[in-house]
């Protein structure tokens, strides 16, 4: 009894290895590509350790191709997504959760609905808007900054996670503030804000990894390689005929090694955040 | 602040002894006022970027529109024509093998490798990171790493040949081009179940299994009539966000294999996407309103579903 049950877990720990090193292989073999001669690519036997290795795929990342560029946009462009929400989502959240005012909760409703519509419905309208928009001016619209940010300003999810939050605040609190002169955005800021700490980074957890991996719109709505961020780059570089897979695997390294890096730095906060938002959601 | 509570505290209800009639109404006004300001900036948003274009594309989809002359009106020819097109109705089918299998063995795999690591498994956190890794990389960082593995001198064929298993171009070939790409996306997302199961598990009382043991009942039934019943909200969420995204896939394909070859790849988004190139925008904005309204009716029904295993 005792030895089967020891050779269970011996089962165990041998499947948890061989599934993790499924997982973990091919991330290596990115990084390991990242550093090979084009002849160490493919060789026969396979390279586990580049031999000889370079820094060339990553010297020609940054000066052949603009990696440079695509990185300083995405970190632009998820930062300010980010920055937005936060500030956007809260303000809204608490309105519809804390203050009354005619049409309140049919506005909230609305709002609702639209999280049933994959954003698909949107895209091509959304593309025409800007279209239309950077006529008006050069710095609106297709192909800037406000194209990549504004459509994801604010996300009614966000909104709805926090509201839930925010209801969890008792209005003793918030009606103390007020019989003390505070105003309603003073309440926001000293009050609401602290207290929704915990809601505002599960919020942020998931605006920043949504942000930074998007794909869709950002290869719409950006032209040329000044605008393009990390995943639109890489998959314009990885769609090539004749594909250089020590360049290719370099750019895949850099967009992939900040979203790992802050995750293994976060790693409790991240998977707090996202069995919250799954178990309660 | 905490002093003021001795006063008579005034509630955000409508009857408010504390005050007199004309500065509760001021208040309220003044609270209003805030409501209107504070969404405003998610309001104007919403209208520019949900609302508008919502409306926008389901009035397109009833139109001949190429985006250069005006919208003419055809009723329901684009919905028609799109449900006898091949290359569209391939793209279902396709999108459809993919959502399947992909469900099928994601969130599977998501439950079989949270019951493992649940088992007090030593290096348990090492092991979750493990699988959870791959769900922080983009779509477009797993897809090229990917194309790289299945590439034909890539490391997949060089594994496969080595166990003397068959070989092939796998993205090159159309009968093993989608199952690679479902493959890699299942890699990609399955660790997100994993940890989702994994905290769900932890959450299901222990005295309910210390129960079951002292009532004799074995592993299975454990299982079947503890795990199981504890697990169902979240079998729900997966399922339900599962299905939303990965009917939506894209990114994968588009790095890939475009599609192809022969269609063989090709999904309703790469489609829709494929007449938004193509200047047809009155059918690509009736395949998105199709998709919207499929999901809709499926995640409906998942609820209830849901509802009635409980």
């Amino acid at each position: 009894m005792i030895r089967s049950r020891r050779s269970i877990r011996y089962l165990f720990y041998g499947i948890a290895i061989v599934t993790s090193a499924i997982m973990i292989g091919p991330l290596y073999w990115m990084v390991a590509t990242s550093f090979k001669v084009p002849s160490g690519v493919f060789a026969a036997p396979p390279q586990w350790i580049p031999d000889p290795w370079t820094l060339a795929n990553y010297r020609d990342v940054f000066t052949l191709l603009p990696f440079a560029r695509y990185f300083l946009n995405s970190v632009i462009v998820t930062g300010t997504i980010v920055v937005l929400n936060t500030f956007f989502d809260l303000a809204a959240a608490y309105a519809f959760a804390k203050l009354r005012f005619p049409g309140r909760d049919f506005l909230f409703f609305t709002l609702l609905i639209t999280l049933m519509v994959p954003f698909q419905v949107n895209l091509i309208p959304l593309f025409r808007i800007m279209v239309s928009l950077h006529q008006l001016s050069p710095v609106l619209g297709v192909n800037t900054y406000f194209g990549l940010i504004a459509p994801s300003a604010i996300q009614v999810f966000g909104i709805f996670l926090l509201r839930q939050f925010i209801r969890s605040i008792p209005d003793e609190i918030l009606d103390c503030a007020r019989v003390d002169g505070a105003s309603e955005f003073r309440i926001l800021r000293r009050i609401v804000f602290p207290l929704a700490v915990p809601g505002l980074a599960t919020l942020a957890i998931f605006t920043f990894l949504g942000a930074w991996n998007d794909f869709l719109w950002p290869l719409l709505i950006t032209q040329t390689d000044q605008m393009r961020t990390l995943p639109v780059g890489l998959a314009l570089l990885a769609r090539r005929q004749e594909i250089n897979w020590g360049d290719t695997m370099a750019g895949t390294t850099i967009t992939a090694l900040p979203m790992i890096a802050i995750f293994l730095l976060l790693q409790r906060r991240f998977i707090e955040g996202l069995t919250q938002g799954a178990i309660k959601g | 602040m905490v002093r003021s509570l001795a006063r008579p505290v005034p509630s955000s209800r409508p009857s408010q002894p504390g005050l007199s009639g004309g500065r509760r109404f001021a208040w309220r006004v003044r609270r209003g006022r805030s409501g209107y300001l504070f969404i405003l900036p998610a309001l104007a948003l919403a209208i520019a970027f949900l609302y508008l274009p919502m409306a926008l594309s389901a009035y397109w989809s009833f139109t001949d529109f190429n985006g250069l002359t005006p919208p003419s009106w055809v009723g329901l020819a684009n919905y028609q024509q799109l449900l006898t097109d091949p290359v569209f109705l391939q793209a279902v089918r396709n999108t459809v093998v993919f959502v399947v299998a992909g469900q099928g063995i994601g969130p599977i795999l998501g439950i079989a490798s949270a019951l493992l690591l649940n088992n007090k498994l030593k290096f348990r956190a090492i092991f979750r990171t493990a699988y959870f890794v791959p769900v922080m990389t983009s779509l477009v960082v797993v897809a090229t790493i990917w194309k790289m593995l299945l590439n034909s001198g890539g490391m997949v064929n060089l594994i496969f040949g080595y166990f003397h298993l068959p070989t092939t171009d796998w993205l090159d070939n159309p009968s093993t081009a989608l199952p690679s790409v479902i493959a890699a996306s299942v890699w990609q997302g399955f660790g997100f179940e994993t940890v989702i199961f994994l905290g769900a598990l932890q959450a299901i009382p222990r005295e309910y299994y210390e129960a079951a043991m002292v009532d004799g009942a074995n592993a299975w039934s454990r299982f079947w009539h503890i795990t199981l019943p504890g697990l169902r909200p979240t079998i729900l969420f997966v399922y339900v966000i599962g299905i939303i995204q990965s009917s939506q896939v894209f990114d994968q394909v588009f790095v890939m294999t475009q599609g192809g070859p022969i269609g063989s790849t090709n999904t309703i988004v790469y489609e829709l996407i494929n007449r938004f190139n193509s200047l047809n925008l009155g059918q690509a904005s009736a395949i998105a309103y199709l998709l919207a309204i499929v999901l809709a009716i499926l995640s409906f029904v998942q609820i209830r579903v849901f509802k009635e295993w409980a």
